[in-house]
This record gives C-alpha cells, structure tokens and sequence, in this order.
C-alpha cells in the first residue's frame, strides 16, 4: 500500500475531472455563444450593445420588436427545450444502455403527438389543455411499453423492440386522425408533427424552466445510481442500487422533461438521440455525459433552428433540419447493433 | 472486521413458473471460504442471486445477521455483502481506476464528494489484485485474466466483509484461475473476508475451499469439508460421472479424476495404484 501509488489515484482522478470541467465550460460557452448570434444576427444585423440594452429592458426603436418579441422568445426555447430532450434522451439511454433506447425512438414523443392531434382534430381542444394531455400521454405510452416489455425484469433490447412497434402504432393513429382533419384545425395539428420554435411566446418559458429544474434535479440526484446502472443491473444491484425503484424515478423524470418540452415545441426529431451520442463522444462515456448531452441538445436546436432560418435555401422548421442530422445516425446505429447480432 | 452471520432457511425461488431451488438450507461458515459445486442448471447462480437479493425467495429467508436481507435496505447491504455476477458489463471505454471506483457506490449519499477514504480503498482494491499497473488503462483492451481481477478489485473497493462470487474463473486458462483463486485466499487469510463462490471445476474448488457445497436439483445434497464431500459416491449422485478420488500431494486435498468410457487402462482395475 504504497502512498506513491494512492497519490497517482488523486491526480489522475483530479486531472480528469479538471478535464472535464473544461469541457463542460466549453459546452456552456458554445451554447452562449449560438444564443448570441441567434440575438443579434438574424434578417438583419442588430449591434451587441443594442442586443443588451434590449436585455436590460430599454426600449430601443426598432431592436425592441426585433430581439425582444422575435429573437428572444424563440432563443430562450431553443435552450430550454434543447436541454429537455438532451436530458431526457440520455437519461433513457444510459439507463437501459442503449443509444437506441431514446425516448423519441421508442413512443414517447409519438404518444405526446398523438394526444395532441387528437385533442384537436377530434376533441377540438385548444391551448394549455393540449399540452397537459400530450404530457399525460407521453407519460402513459412509457409506462404502457414498459409493462409490456417486463418479463422477469425489463431487458433493455425488449424494451425497445416493444417501443418501436408502439410508435408505429402510434405514427398510423396520428396520421388517421389527420387524414380525418378538417382544414382549420390542420395547420395547429400539423404543428405537433415537426418540431418547431415558431412563434415561441416568452411565457411559454417559465412552465417549461420549472419542468426542467425540478425532473432535472430528480434526474441528477440519481446520476450515480444510473453510473451504477451502465455495469449491468446484476452489478448495479450488488452495488446498492434499488434497480427498478430508479428505473421507474428516471423514467418518470426524463419523460416529464421530454413531455413537456414536447409540449411547448412539437417533437423536435432526434435531438434527445443524439445529444447522448455525440455527448459521451466529447466528454468520454464514462465523463458527466447527462449535463454534456443537455447542453449539446441546447446547441442542437438552438443551431438546427438558425439554420433552419438563415442558413439554408428557403425556411424549415428547427425539426426538419434535426429530423435530416439523426435519420443518418439511426440507419448506421441499427447497421451496426445487426452485425453484432442485436444488442445487449 | 466483524463476524457475520448469512443462512438461507427453506428457501425456495426461481423464474417464472419453475422453481430452481426447492426448499433450500445453509448457513455460510463466517471467516471462511465457501465453493459452491454442482452440475448444469442445478440452482447454484440461483442460490447466490437469491442470497444477495437479487433474485426474491418464494418460500424461506435469507438472514444475515438476524435481519432478512430482503428487508435490508439495499445500500445498507451493500456495504457487508458484495456481488460479482457471472458477466458484467463494462461499460465501453472505461479505465480500470474509473471502474474499480464504481465499488465505492454503497459508501457514497446523495450528492457527497469523493473523499480521501474513496481513494484509499481504490489504492487498496489495486493493489491487492496487482492491477495498480493498469489504472489507467482502458477495461476493453485488458486480457481475459486482468480483466477477471478488475471485476474483483471493484468488489473489494466496496470492502464487504462477505463476498459472493459467482465463476469468477469462467473463461480464464488455468494459470489465471489459480491466480484469481490465491488472490480471494489472501483476501480470507489477510481479512477474514467470508467469500462464497460458484465453481465449476471440483478440484479446485476442493483445493480452495474450507467448506464445500455439493447442489442437486435445487437441494443441497451434501456439504462440509472438502474431504468429506468429494468422494465417489458424491460425485456419482450430483453429477452422475463414475469417478476415482485420489489425495493431492500438494495440498493433501481430494482430487476427482473421472472414469468415462474410453482410454480405461489395466491399470485402473489394479486398485491401489493410486492409493
């Protein structure tokens, strides 16, 4: 028990977490930074000290309606709603140890949108009302695939597997319903299909930022427990962890996270599934990857949306150019879990 | 250190609608180490499993130390009794000290930082299965026996008084068997740590083991000292197999040599040649 070896321990284990505070720094900083441009460069170009004043709540002619009633509103969303799906999508993804296992990928997004669409087109409900029942429906269809998958506990590969039959379940039912559409109410169902931050509205915001501090804070008090979760839920166990008690905690928080920000945005395609991916990617699977992913799901649509705007011929929804990012990664996730022969 | 006690009364459990284990009794000699032997799907993994509650009984209890551990809560238990299952999962890209620190989990509350005493059971845990070398290393590109005392050292930083291994020696060449085996003998003698493990070889488990369980069809058909255990009659009863027990020099403990159908030597029939 040599003291020069346990002193190695301490600065390998000190040098890595200074490493990794770096990286996360440099995450918020990105994020900032989109957030910036995102204020001041749109159509046109609004000077930084205009973009702060504007902040600071001056009314400055012509910056005011710019920034304050358009860029802002729709900005604060991005992040916010870019968190959510960054956030939750990891949680389900290192939980179940799957980068497949994201909830856009396993019903719980096509559950929200089908309430939605429903509560319009059929029940003619508008507002808040929608978004409640997109949530509770989101909700349901989680919990729904998860008692279908529980067999003896729930493998993660079932889990899936049924996820992905109940979305497509669900995508049919949603695209009945519309075919049933009458014109009026098309357009504010079709909103719940892609993804989008148009007309963001700034009181959308504090609902949202509530959703997320308190099912973010549920999720990182368990984030040792998921840690312990990625060695197997046999090695979890032994460790301490109550495996189904978190299992069943993660799930309710990451889907009233996503759910949520379903709710305000429309499900903005494979942001939660990929944030985790390119997250451990940075930051090394084993690093703070769910506050990596959230805040790379926040420069996911916070860009994907500018670029969506400014960037690219003609205008898009932020979820169309997600939507465009993610199939890619998909085709190449399900290649590759095939060719090893399914995943574990 | 402190003696503690783990029994299993009665115990029934398994999956689904079958059960494995059929009314089951054993009390673990504390301090010592325990090998569990017996043939294919004969309820061993489930016995182990069932006593570190990740499986829950039917029928029966698990006690240790007068308290079922079904109702311990589960850090509380996973600071006396640890687990190495038969396949972890290590999670992709992980270095050993990163792993080995996983162990700690149990030790740690809510949003605690990672204190002075963390570091000192990974130095520990390293060092006694000679994987400080490797710290830094990442878990994938380790050979199958580096690996096998990785896993272990994780378990030891959870420093557990009783630990329940289940084949810790799958998949290894006999060199790194005897390795794993030495190194769970250091960790009985140097302290006292009640280790009870699942074994598929029988001599060395009768080798290793101060106290042997011999499971059949979900009962335990005969247990005690190695010498008393594997002896012919045994070995034909739990695994059906003709065999011959001779002493090993070495250790002075039984070894099993099977009998099969094939390659029978005159020799054989001589009795005594062995004896």
């Amino acid at each position: 028990m040599s003291s020069a070896s346990l002193d190695r321990i301490v600065i390998n284990r000190l040098r890595r977490s200074r490493k990794q505070r770096v990286l996360i720094a440099a995450l918020i900083a990105i994020v900032v930074a989109i957030f910036a441009l995102a204020l001041s460069y749109g159509q046109s170009l609004t000077p930084p000290g205009e973009v702060i004043r504007v902040l600071l709540g001056e009314n400055v002619p012509g910056a005011a309606f710019t920034v304050g009633q358009l860029r802002l509103p729709r900005a604060v969303i991005s992040v916010l709603a870019g968190l959510s799906f960054g956030f939750g999508g990891v949680a389900f993804q290192v939980m179940l140890r799957n980068p497949l296992a994201s909830p856009d990928i396993i019903g719980i997004s096509s559950g929200a949108s089908a309430a939605a669409v429903f509560a319009i087109v059929v029940l003619s409900l508008k507002g808040p009302v929608v978004s409640i029942l997109a949530i509770v429906a989101g909700l349901g269809v989680a919990l729904v695939v998860y008692g279908l998958s529980y067999r003896n506990g729930v493998s993660g590969t079932r889990l899936i597997l049924v996820g992905i039959g109940v979305s497509a379940m669900l995508e049919s039912f949603i695209a009945y319903t519309l075919s049933q559409a009458p014109a009026w109410s098309l357009q504010e169902a079709v909103r719940w299909l892609t993804g989008s931050v148009n007309g963001a509205q700034l009181a959308q915001a504090a609902p949202l930022l509530m959703a997320l501090l308190v099912f973010g804070g549920v999720l990182l008090s368990r984030a040792r427990d998921l840690e312990a979760l990625r060695l197997g839920d046999d090695t979890a166990a032994a460790l301490g962890v109550s495996v189904s008690r978190t299992r069943v905690i993660i799930i309710v928080a990451a889907v009233g996270m996503i759910a949520s920000a379903t709710a305000v945005t429309g499900p903005i395609a494979f942001v939660a599934f990929l944030s985790g991916p390119i997250a451990a990617r940075i930051v090394g699977s084993n690093g703070p990857v769910l506050i990596a992913a959230a805040l790379i799901g926040a420069v996911l649509v916070l860009a994907g949306d500018y670029a969506g705007q400014f960037l690219l011929p003609g205008r898009y929804p932020v979820g169309i150019v997600t939507g465009v990012l993610g199939a890619p990664y998909l085709i190449v996730l399900i290649v590759r879990a095939n060719r090893i022969g399914g995943s574990s | 250190m402190t003696v503690h006690t783990l029994t299993a009364t009665a115990l029934r459990a398994g999956y689904g609608e079958t059960d494995i284990l059929h009314g089951l009794d054993l009390a673990v000699p504390p301090g010592k180490i325990t090998a569990i032997v017996g043939a294919n799907a004969c309820g061993k993994s489930t016995l182990l499993r069932a006593m570190s509650r990740l499986l829950a009984p039917r029928q029966g209890h698990v006690v240790l130390d007068g308290r079922s551990v079904h109702n311990t809560p589960s850090r509380e238990l996973a600071r006396t009794l640890g687990l190495l299952p038969q396949s972890p999962v290590a999670p992709e890209g992980i270095t050993v000290a990163d792993l080995v620190s996983r162990g700690r989990h149990p030790h740690q509350r809510l949003f605690s930082r990672w204190t002075r005493k963390d570091d000192e059971a990974v130095d520990r845990a390293l060092s006694a299965t000679k994987t400080t070398e490797l710290a830094e290393r990442s878990v994938d590109e380790l050979s199958g026996g580096q690996r096998q005392r990785v896993w272990i050292a994780m378990a030891l930083a959870q420093e557990t008084d009783i630990l329940l291994l289940d084949e810790p020696t799958t998949f290894l060449d006999i060199s790194h068997q005897v390795e794993v085996l030495d190194l769970l003998s250091d960790l009985n003698h140097s302290r006292a740590t009640t280790v009870v493990m699942v074994l598929h070889d029988l001599n060395l488990a009768a080798r290793y083991a101060d106290f042997l369980v011999a499971m059949r069809e979900g009962r335990i058909h005969v247990c005690g000292a190695p010498e008393d255990v594997l002896t012919e009659d045994n070995v034909l009863d739990v695994f059906g197999l003709e065999s011959r027990i001779i002493t090993d020099p070495t250790s002075g403990r039984p070894i099993m040599l099977p009998i099969g159908r094939h390659r029978i030597a005159t020799a054989n029939a001589e009795d005594g040649m062995f004896r």
